[in-house]
């Protein structure tokens, strides 16, 4: 990426060159001196022209040249570009799948920016609290936010959430930075409580008070990251979102995240099926395993260590004595259809019949 | 897991960066146009000055007000250079703001990162507001860039022209449409396009339909024969039209007759410009919702006692709509999510199955355990049960 950076910068310094010293005036200070060589000796017309003719020619032809390079280093860059950016997306679409469903994507958009507390992009639904703190903390006020923070800070604390130490954080960098110092000395009180979870960076931010009024060019400066309210909002309403039964993030966002990380897979997965002659969109299961993150996994899944198939109705998990766990089929098998077979778990020494393993549920 | 894929991510961007530097591209170009014409006819223009000059036919007075008159066309070409140096400008500051955006991504480490979220969220508002722009609705992209300052991550303006053409052939004109391709025509020949042709077509029909023969017949004369090389088959067909009334049921006069036509061609000029401007043909944003649900969906989604609200396929008014027709995620791998706490199991979390063969995290258990003098109530079918009752359940 850098050296891609690093090669555009050199066509910036080009076109800067060409803009700051540009070509033409050069043409019309020549013919301007040969008009005015011409008003001085008349006599001279002839020569005065054939000079100018010649000197015309030569700059024109230094600015075509120019010109030409600057454009022709532009369509080298641009063929770079495609050397580098090589995933071609379109090969993983289903283009008909979501056929007659524009009116549901529109909806499903027009929701997430509702909770982002962003109403004229999306429309306008509810005007719920959320909203109201989200507008405050949008003029940096953390006021309400702090407020509903601290009322539901158990439950908060229950899904390990930081906000409320996050905030209490940006109010405390806010009095830093407008070199309120009495005040931010007496709002560290409320950091206090934090100490234990998040000593390491209270450290940190008593440290800022040795550099205020010039905190931006001290080691401290990156507590003071211009998107900081962002991520607040953010966590916020993803928090709230969580407290009320809403999904703690926007089902949208998942989606999209998600998908971004499954892109590159599912295109050389397409780019295989399609030169089988097969389209993935219509498999009833992808033939690949796409790996999610812990906080984007929602459902238990199981699937048997013995035969690697995934757990349904008719194959279900089965726990034998010992505590592992394998499907249904595959206890069939060990066992040799007889239910009061003795055999060994595959995965310890000990040893149980089929009739004594159980079903459980995830 | 949570480790990034930096290059696999970096090459679906090709036409954020793509996109601008081809703008840049075809403004030199377009520059470049003005300088040769303009310079070239100067020249001429002072080679004659210089002979007439020689042969006495012009005094030195006359040739100081031709050189004055080459002056002022200079100065002319200088102010429209200028205008089309802005949009190189704009378009090679756009491409240098988002190779900066890209290197950003570069240093992120980790998918759990408040930088990747944020990342996340950039992207997310990218493509959806190149979804809007596709979808007609300029107005919400243009409030939605400016609210998240992404303008210099998204192309609004270049929809506007061809809002224009769209509107034109919605009216059932081709006129702004024919004049697009006479705009862009090397770069259509370029990708084999026949959008001219088709509007041609499409013109031709409009007169047959109003039985305006003569007119339709000269049209041919004109219009329709330079294709006759590749296109013989189509033209013989629109031809026939001539013989067949607009009421025909007919095939293929009823099909060519019919109006939704227009919306083809809707749709061909549609992805003839994608094309031409680097933008894909469908939407970033279809492609990635389907691959992100189809990764999500599993078969537990459409049945409500399994439902999970963080789930975005549990929702069964928007994205599960959407998923239906998806293919099911597949695993290889055992994950279990505790129904209690929503946490994963794993070493650090037991799984524990209790009496009745339901199985929760060993935190979640232990919690209400201590809450409510060592029973468990399972939440599912509501048995109590002693917490000294549970036990261990291996996943291997």
């Amino acid at each position: 990426m850098e050296q891609y950076i690093k090669d555009f910068d050199k066509v910036l310094k080009k076109q800067r060159a060409l803009e700051t010293n540009d070509p033409l005036d050069r043409l019309i200070a020549i013919v301007n001196k040969a008009k005015e060589d011409i008003r001085a000796d008349p006599s001279a017309a002839n020569t005065s022209l054939a000079v100018l003719g010649k000197s015309f020619k030569s700059v024109s032809n230094t600015i075509s040249e120019e010109q030409k390079e600057l454009q022709s280093s532009v369509t080298k860059y641009s063929k770079a570009l495609d050397k580098k950016f090589t995933a071609d997306a379109m090969a993983a679409i289903n283009p008909h799948a979501f056929d007659n469903k524009e009116q549901i994507l529109r909806k499903t958009i027009a929701l997430h920016y509702i909770r982002q507390g962003n109403f004229e992009v999306g429309d306008m639904f509810a005007k719920a609290k959320m909203f109201d703190i989200v507008a405050a903390l949008k003029n940096n006020d953390l006021g309400p936010a702090l407020e509903w923070a601290t009322r539901h800070r158990n439950e908060l604390e229950k899904r390990s959430s930081t906000l409320e130490y996050k905030l209490h954080r940006q109010r405390y960098l806010q009095l830093v930075e407008s070199q309120q110092t009495n005040e931010a000395i007496a709002y560290a009180k409320q950091i206090g409580y934090f100490g234990t979870r998040h000593k390491r960076e209270v450290q940190r931010l008593m440290g800022c008070l040795m550099f205020i009024g010039r905190i931006h060019k001290s080691p401290y400066a990156d507590l003071f990251a211009p998107n900081a309210s962002d991520d607040i909002q953010h966590m916020f309403t993803r928090d709230y979102c969580s407290l009320i039964g809403l999904s703690q993030e926007s089902p949208l966002y998942v989606s999209l995240t998600v998908g971004t990380q499954a892109m590159p897979t599912m295109i050389k997965m397409a780019t295989i099926m399609k030169a089988k002659r097969t389209e993935w969109s219509q498999q009833s299961e992808l033939p690949v395993e796409i790996n999610l993150t812990d906080d984007t996994k929602f459902h238990s899944i199981f699937a048997c260590p013995v035969s690697k198939e995934q757990a349904t109705e008719e194959n279900p998990p089965m726990m034998m004595t010992c505590g592992h766990v394998i499907c249904k089929e595959s206890l069939q098998k060990l066992c040799r259809g007889i239910n009061s077979h003795r055999f060994k778990c595959p995965y310890c020494p000990q040893e149980s019949m089929a009739s004594q393993a159980k079903n459980v549920y995830f | 897991m949570n480790k990034l894929n930096h290059d696999q991510l970096l090459s679906l961007e090709h036409p954020f960066v793509k996109i601008p530097v081809e703008k840049f591209r075809s403004s030199l170009r377009t520059s470049q146009k003005h300088i040769e014409k303009e310079i070239g006819n100067l020249t001429d223009k002072i080679s004659e000055i210089s002979k007439k000059s020689v042969q006495g036919s012009m005094e030195p007075s006359q040739v100081e007000a031709a050189l004055e008159a080459i002056v002022n066309r200079l100065s002319t070409l200088k102010r429209k250079l200028k205008d089309i140096r802005a949009d190189e400008v704009l378009y090679s500051q756009r491409t240098k703001v988002r190779l900066q955006h890209l290197q950003d991504f570069a240093t992120i480490q980790t998918l759990d990162s408040d930088e990747y979220a944020r990342w996340s969220r950039v992207r997310l508002n990218r493509i959806v507001i190149d979804y809007m722009l596709r979808d007609g609705f300029r107005g919400p992209a243009a409030l939605l860039a400016k609210s998240e300052h992404i303008e210099d991550f998204v192309d609004i303006e270049l929809f506007a022209q061809s809002a224009k053409v769209e509107e034109a052939l919605e009216r059932q004109s081709c006129a702004e449409c024919l004049q697009w391709c006479k705009e862009n025509n090397s770069n259509l020949k370029k990708i084999k396009s026949t959008l001219e042709f088709s509007l041609r077509e499409q013109e031709f029909i409009e007169l047959a339909r109003e039985r305006r023969s003569q007119e339709a017949i000269a049209y041919a004369k004109k219009h329709l024969t330079p294709w006759q090389e590749t296109h013989m088959k189509e033209i013989s067909h629109v031809m026939g039209l001539l013989a067949f009334p607009p009421e025909t049921k007919c095939h293929p006069y009823k099909r060519l007759y019919d109006k939704s036509r227009w919306n083809d061609l809707i749709a061909q000029f549609r992805s003839n410009n994608f094309a031409l401007q680097f933008f894909t043909p469908e939407p970033l944003l279809n492609v990635t919702l389907q691959a992100g649900l189809s990764s999500l969906k599993t078969p537990m989604c459409y049945q409500p006692e399994h439902r999970n609200a963080n789930c975005p396929v549990c929702d069964p008014e928007t994205l599960g709509a959407l998923a239906m027709d998806l293919p099911l995620s597949h695993h290889f791998n055992s994950s279990i999510v505790c129904r209690i706490s929503g946490q994963i199991m794993n070493e650090d979390n037991l799984p524990m199955a209790l009496p009745n063969g339901y199985v929760y995290s060993y935190n979640a258990l232990t919690e209400m355990a201590s809450l409510n003098d060592g029973k468990v109530t399972c939440p599912r079918t509501g048995a109590v049960f002693n917490l000294t009752d549970v036990k261990k359940v291996f996943i291997s």
